[in-house]
């Protein structure tokens, strides 16, 4: 490193916590810290935590900080190599061959052109590492792609290289950064676990989430986002099947906000309680206990 | 630089006698992690858990073993350590990092962070103001009452616990609580289905949902990857004529649904009752995988049985307790076989085969195996027991196209991706 480890530390730390800042994302330590390693160490990020507490969101940022691009792979069952790595262009290749059958090449000359990059459709994974200059690649919700692929992307991240047979193998130009998210629908395998940084986010806290609504809903009264901060604190913890998002809490404090409500009194909170929760039962266990939480000593 | 790094490799020694798993190249990482961010203590703690806490449940460990061995700078307030947790920490790190051992790293330590703390007081005075210490509200939670979860299973290796025991008194905290719950679902899934309680059954039900979902995927795909890029040449050039000879459109051919019908035969007798109904419930989440499924339970007779919102419904009744007989259940079945088999069926047969010493009549099950797709066992009994006293296995065996044993979830899971 050329750089004193101090001036390293503080200029990046800083210029982390500030371009969070910028881009409006509003943190603690333990993720300013994180995505700093990441970017510095150049390890692929696992982010884990519930839903809706903002784990895809930390690459969008870390796009936007590094000025660059975000190259996205959303993972699901039956996800496999073709549509994430590559496939060839059948198509294109039937043509050339076609031409160069009329204008008299020998097939070795043909079979060297068809099996160029100009005929590799580029799946995320492949364009990640064949891009130019570094990128933010998202591999989102990897707890939804199968074992096998899992395994597979072991090699990628450890190496950031691919091998296809007919080309032989590719190295990515500028290693991009890598941000993996899970929601635990089933257990990451240990290996894939080592070879990342690991992040859990969870649920802001009241402090936390009172300035990400005075930042994305700035019209709303001051004391009135202080009481739906704590009001969705504990609504979290009341055991719900689905505990409301940052996402649903910024939709809900909109909603106060068009519906004209000064305070969180029982009456508000039954007001607009469909924006935050969406499932039946949730609902009527929050509603059954609207006095108690519209009451909350200060 | 020396010191510091000798300072962290007893500090990982003693995260692992704790019992997290760190590995070397971890450990590397650790190193590096904390070159680059420093020796302020939070952003310190913050980079050695990105590198060496892979699992947010061994997060409360970590917290307590940094909070022991870099117990330098002021006793902050929420910071005290429970006299439960003290003991517990002591005895697996044996008494290694005692705060007296490490002068160089702490004075390195306050040191540093003096020094940066004046640098940023304008900055960080603001945010140290508006949450003290912690910026993470949780983690108060955390420190604050869990002595729980420091028993952390695989903290002590000696003498497993009943799992009844630990279900009972999981309680207070969240990471703690989902770490313990994870570990020992882990170990209902080796646990062989005869030696389950009632609660144990319950928590592997619970485990059918993620096991459902492998299944599903791992049959899925075999049908998917099958029909994947296959071209149609005859369809392509087809095509080409129209335009001239050029063959610009690829055609494949279309996917087919598997033709495969499923005839699941449990036997629901006392010894394996628990491995049949989760089979039952298993295939009934994973039906749309075959073309037809048909579910039969027996003991000594046959019923049509099926998975009414988690309850087990049969048809005609069956006298639960009758004593097993397989050869009866077979003669049934091969009465009905118009109707039950086609070429295209997969029977999947459970039991132990422990016929109470009547007829095997495995004869008839060569008779079935040659009549449709393939007959496949699955014994959820111990290896050793196969074969003695009353159990007729050893006739069924050579008949059938596949044995498995299947005494846990695991096997189970194994033998049915294999049958199907």
């Amino acid at each position: 490193m050329k750089y004193s480890l101090r001036s390293l530390v503080e200029v990046t730390i800083k210029f982390v916590a500030d371009g969070l800042k910028k881009a409006h994302y509003i943190t603690n330590e333990r993720v300013e810290t994180a995505i700093f390693l990441a970017l510095i160490l150049e390890k692929p990020l696992l982010i884990e935590g519930p839903a809706g507490a903002g784990k895809t969101e930390v690459a969008k940022v870390l796009s936007e900080l590094l000025e660059t691009s975000l190259v996205r792979l959303q993972c699901y069952e039956g996800l496999d190599e073709a549509r994430a790595l590559y496939e060839w262009n059948y198509q294109k290749q039937l043509l050339r061959m076609q031409a160069d059958e009329a204008s008299g090449l020998r097939w070795e000359e043909v079979s060297e052109h068809i099996f160029s990059a100009d005929y590799l459709l580029e799946r995320p994974l492949l364009k990640a590492i064949t891009a130019p200059r570094r990128v933010v690649l998202l591999i989102d919700e990897i707890d939804k792609a199968d074992e096998e692929f899992e395994a597979f992307l072991l090699e990628l991240l450890s190496d950031f290289q691919v091998s296809v047979p007919e080309l032989g193998t590719v190295r990515a130009l500028e290693r991009p950064i890598v941000v993996l998210t899970s929601n635990r629908a089933r257990d990451l395998s240990e290996a894939l676990r080592r070879r990342c940084l690991h992040l859990f986010i969870d649920f802001p806290g009241v402090e936390q989430e009172r300035r990400i609504i005075e930042l994305k809903v700035p019209n709303l009264d001051a004391r009135l986002a202080a009481e739906a901060a704590r009001f969705v604190a504990s609504v979290r913890k009341l055991g719900l099947r689905k505990p409301p998002s940052i996402a649903e809490t910024l939709d809900w404090t909109r909603a106060l906000l068009h519906l004209g409500l000064k305070e969180l009194d029982t009456d508000a909170i039954r007001a607009a309680l469909g924006v935050l929760l969406k499932h039946e039962d949730d609902r009527t266990k929050v509603e059954s206990r609207a006095s108690s939480l519209a009451t909350r000593p200060r | 630089m020396t010191p510091l790094r000798e300072q962290l490799g007893r500090f990982i020694a003693q995260l692992r006698n704790a019992g997290l798993r760190v590995s070397v190249a971890e450990s590397i990482d650790a190193m590096n992690a904390v070159a680059a961010a420093g020796l302020a203590r939070d952003r310190m703690r913050e980079a050695l858990a990105a590198t060496l806490v892979k699992d947010e449940v061994d997060r409360v460990l970590f917290d307590e073993a940094f909070g022991r061995f870099f117990a330098a700078a002021a006793t902050e307030p929420g910071r005290r350590r429970h006299p439960d947790q003290r003991g517990v920490m002591e005895s697996s790190a044996r008494g290694q990092g005692q705060p007296g051992e490490n002068p160089p790293l702490q004075e390195h330590f306050r040191e540093t962070q003096k020094e940066l703390l004046r640098d940023n007081t304008t900055k960080s005075g603001k945010a140290r103001g508006a949450s003290p210490s912690s910026p993470n509200p949780k983690e108060e939670e955390v420190r604050g009452g869990a002595p729980l979860s420091l028993v952390d299973p695989r903290a002590e290796t000696s003498a497993p616990r009943s799992v009844v025991e630990e279900a009972g008194t999981a309680e207070p905290q969240q990471a703690g609580v989902e770490g313990t719950r994870m570990a020992h679902l882990r170990e209902i899934e080796r646990r062989r289905f005869a030696a389950y309680t009632d609660l144990e059954y319950d928590q592997a039900r619970e485990l059918l949902k993620p096991l459902e979902r492998r299944f599903r995927i791992r049959v899925g795909r075999r049908l998917r990857m099958a029909s994947r890029g296959r071209v149609d040449f005859r369809r392509t050039i087809r095509a080409g004529i129209q335009r001239g000879g050029v063959l610009a459109e690829l055609k494949f051919r279309a996917r087919r649904p598997r033709h495969v019908d499923l005839l699941l035969l449990a036997d629901i007798s006392g010894s394996v009752r628990y491995a049949a109904e989760l089979t039952l419930e298993l295939v009934a989440g994973a039906r749309n995988c075959f073309r037809r499924v048909r579910s039969f339970v027996y003991i000594d007779r046959l019923a049509e049985a099926e998975f009414e919102q988690g309850h087990l419904v049969t048809w005609p009744p069956l006298d639960l307790y009758a004593r097993s007989d397989f050869g009866r259940v077979l003669v049934e079945l091969s009465k009905r076989q118009t109707e039950l088999l086609t070429r295209q069926t997969l029977v999947v047969i459970l039991g132990d085969a422990r016929n109470n010493r009547r007829p095997a009549r495995a004869d008839l099950l060569r008779e079935i195996a040659r009549r449709c797709r393939a007959v496949v066992w699955l014994n959820p009994e111990e290896l050793s027991r196969w074969g003695t006293g009353d159990s007729a296995i050893n006739q069924y065996g050579p008949v059938v196209t596949a044995l498995y044993p299947s005494g846990n979830l695991r096997e189970l899971e194994k033998a049915l991706v294999a049958a199907c």
